[in-house]
């Protein structure tokens, strides 16, 4: 079984202007130790969807229909209670913002030790602190930095505290939300290839979410792009980015300056994404798309398979 | 692409070095020298776009910074069209300012919420008494559309507020042209925003040029970004300046393993078999070394201990006008670069 299922998922945001759809109809599966990369541009539900997945779905914000299942759990069905056992333990993240996630009045050993032995009471502290020179060890940092305070550390020794702290637990899945975007590249490029030789170690299925094309396709198995709150396309990095059959996708990709290749022009899509609030009737990239006709408009587009692996929300692709 | 523009030197930085100094406190005692950018010559030619690349905290902003003249440099000259700027004051300051305009990083922040996108994008015009009022609005119209903002009516009586990033960025690139300035010091300008939105910033930049002949200084951390935009680079490395070339050259050649460096983390979209790997970068930072050797010696995989940490790299003449600050750096005949041997073959796709 999937490590991972996700099933017709709708999250929606009460506000002021009444129930905002953030992501629809998303559904997909992720095995164990395989590596799923979310993109699209902000506010099209790919953080929304890193955040269900924790169970940490902000007060105004419910899952509406669908579900999700995690290692044969189905959190979306789960109470706070449950929720507590199940994060950290079977599914960590790493937070976009991970300068902030650290406290900053407590040294970085004890609010590793303090995240295991809140999940695990059973854990002693001497083992606790075993574990924390073990996850340091893992991650790269040096020893003699365990006791110190996370305004010491640089940024991308930051960063790698918390993917430390999100292997703390022997997690099955890390939903690592945009991990290395305050970070230059070169320490990028560090933690880059550190995460991912630490999933193939340990097995572990993440999903990557980011608005950088460029990285995830260089990380991950598969990749999802979403649109407005849907999955427009998915399928193995290789057929999603040079094999692009979307519309959305082949104009994101367009819209990417690279070091490789030839020097071709950019293309800019034109135009903005659609309001989510009520209910859009056909494709949501009409307005935007080229290949636009007068019945995308009406009808939904449908789900299709376009090649072993490959699906596409679009009727003319 | 504009060979016969690019002659004229605009502008001149010559041994520019700027120091802060950070507060001393009770336990530390007096406050430290930090050295934000380091002796750097840097010329402008009249209407290139000229990429500055580096790492934050590389003093890339800090040169943009000089060059509007928000802040002076401590050590050197800048020079615009010839004319001295370096400690220009009062009336004179405000003239060169008309000349010389800035985009900032944040659009979310770079734009007063309270004022309307009409009155932001006039607001230049107003403080340099630019035309008559009565004009203001047309320009301000026009202006917009040249930013991309169209038809600009409707924007003019909006707030930042009811933009999305995108399009607050282009009016501040709106407000930064309406004066028509010969140099437009673009800092980190697609940062903040999506793809889709930073492919069309570049498209109006490159309009800025070709259209007002602006010059451009675009300070980026993005290789992959200066490739595309820029005519030539420059990288910089904790201040100091270590290579410089057309943005070929440098993408294609690089000869300061600094670059080689950057160009090794950049993502390279999963068809890494297109560019050279060098492994410049030492996996384990040197020690601190005095402060008179190589400004990378404490993390370049091919610094000779003796050379490097001892003396100063001199600048090399690496290629046709490129240039590298490195000991080893030497002109070679660099190998066919494989990214256009193997691209060509395999994809035609736009």
């Amino acid at each position: 079984m999937a490590l991972l299922q996700v099933e017709n998922l709708g999250i929606g945001y009460q506000t002021a202007k009444g129930l905002l759809k953030a992501v629809d109809g998303v559904s997909f599966t992720l095995e164990a130790g395989r590596s799923l990369g979310l993109v699209g541009e902000s506010g099209c539900g790919k953080t929304t969807i890193g955040m269900a997945l924790m169970g940490l779905l902000p007060p105004n914000g419910r899952i509406i229909e669908g579900r999700i299942v995690l290692d044969g759990i189905e959190i979306s069905a789960l109470d706070e209670d449950e929720l507590r056992k199940v994060r950290w333990s079977k599914v960590a993240m790493i937070f976009q913002a991970a300068m902030n996630a650290l406290n900053p009045v407590k040294r970085i050993s004890a609010q590793m030790a303090e995240a295991i032995q809140v999940h695990r009471p059973e854990v002693d502290d001497s083992a606790a602190m075993e574990r924390v020179e073990g996850l340091f060890n893992l991650v790269g940092l040096p020893l003699e930095r365990l006791y110190d305070f996370p305004h010491q550390y640089s940024g991308g020794m930051k960063q790698r505290a918390i993917i430390a702290m999100a292997l703390a637990l022997n997690p099955k899945l890390i939903i690592a939300d945009e991990p290395t975007t305050a970070l230059d590249v070169i320490v990028q490029d560090q933690i880059l290839k550190e995460t991912k030789a630490l999933q193939e170690k340990f097995n572990i299925g993440i999903i990557f979410i980011s608005h950088d094309i460029s990285i995830v396709a260089d990380v991950c198995h598969d990749i999802g792009v979403m649109y407005a709150g849907q999955l427009v396309e998915m399928g193995s990095a290789k057929d999603v980015f040079f094999n692009s059959q979307h519309p959305y996708t082949q104009a994101l990709v367009s819209s990417f300056p690279t070091l490789a290749g030839p020097k071709t022009k950019l293309a800019p899509i034109p135009g903005e994404p659609p309001n989510l609030t009520g209910a859009i009737p056909g494709c949501r990239f009409c307005d935007r798309c080229p290949k636009d006709t007068a019945s995308c408009k009406l009808e939904h587009p449908k789900w299709q398979e376009v090649g072993p692996g490959h699906h596409v929300l679009c009727d003319h692709c | 692409m504009t060979e016969s523009r690019e002659n004229k030197t605009i502008l001149q930085m010559e041994g520019v070095s700027r120091f802060y100094r950070t507060r001393g406190n009770v336990f530390r005692g007096g406050g430290r020298l930090v050295v934000a950018l380091s002796k750097i010559n840097l010329s402008l030619r009249q209407g290139e776009i000229f990429g500055l690349v580096g790492e934050s905290g590389s003093g890339k902003t800090t040169c943009g910074r000089l060059i509007v003249r928000l802040e002076e440099p401590d050590e050197g000259r800048i020079t615009l069209g010839g004319e001295d700027i370096t400690h220009l004051k009062g009336k004179r300051l405000r003239e060169y300012r008309r000349q010389v305009q800035m985009v900032f990083q944040d659009p979310y922040q770079s734009l007063n919420p309270q004022v309307t996108i009409a009155d932001s994008v006039a607001e230049p015009l107003i403080t340099h008494k630019v035309g008559d009022p009565l004009d203001h609005l047309e320009r301000v119209l026009r202006v917009l559309k040249t930013a991309g903002l169209s038809p600009p009516e409707d924007y003019v009586y909006r707030f930042p507020h009811q933009l999305s990033g995108g399009q607050r960025q282009r009016v501040a690139i709106a407000r930064a042209i309406v004066l028509e300035p010969s140099l437009l010091v673009a800092d980190e300008p697609t940062s903040m925003l999506d793809a889709s939105y930073s492919a069309q910033i570049f498209e109006i930049l490159q309009g800025v040029r070709d259209k007002l002949g602006a010059t451009i200084m675009f300070i980026t951390h993005s290789m992959a970004s200066a490739r595309y935009l820029c005519d030539r680079i420059g990288v910089i490395y904790r201040g100091h300046l270590v290579e410089q070339g057309p943005a070929e050259q440098v993408i294609n050649a690089p000869k300061h393993p600094y670059t080689k460096a950057l160009i090794d983390a950049t993502p390279k979209f999963g068809r890494s078999e297109l560019v050279p790997t060098y492994g410049t970068l030492l996996a384990a930072e040197r020690p601190a070394t005095s402060s008179a050797g190589c400004p990378f010696f404490r993390r370049c995989a091919l610094a000779e201990r003796l050379l490097c940490a001892g003396s100063y790299p001199p600048w090399r003449q690496v290629g046709p006008r490129q240039v590298a600050l490195c000991h080893f750096a030497q002109e070679e005949v660099p190998p066919p670069p494989p990214a256009e041997n193997a691209a060509r073959g395999e994809t035609g796709a736009p």
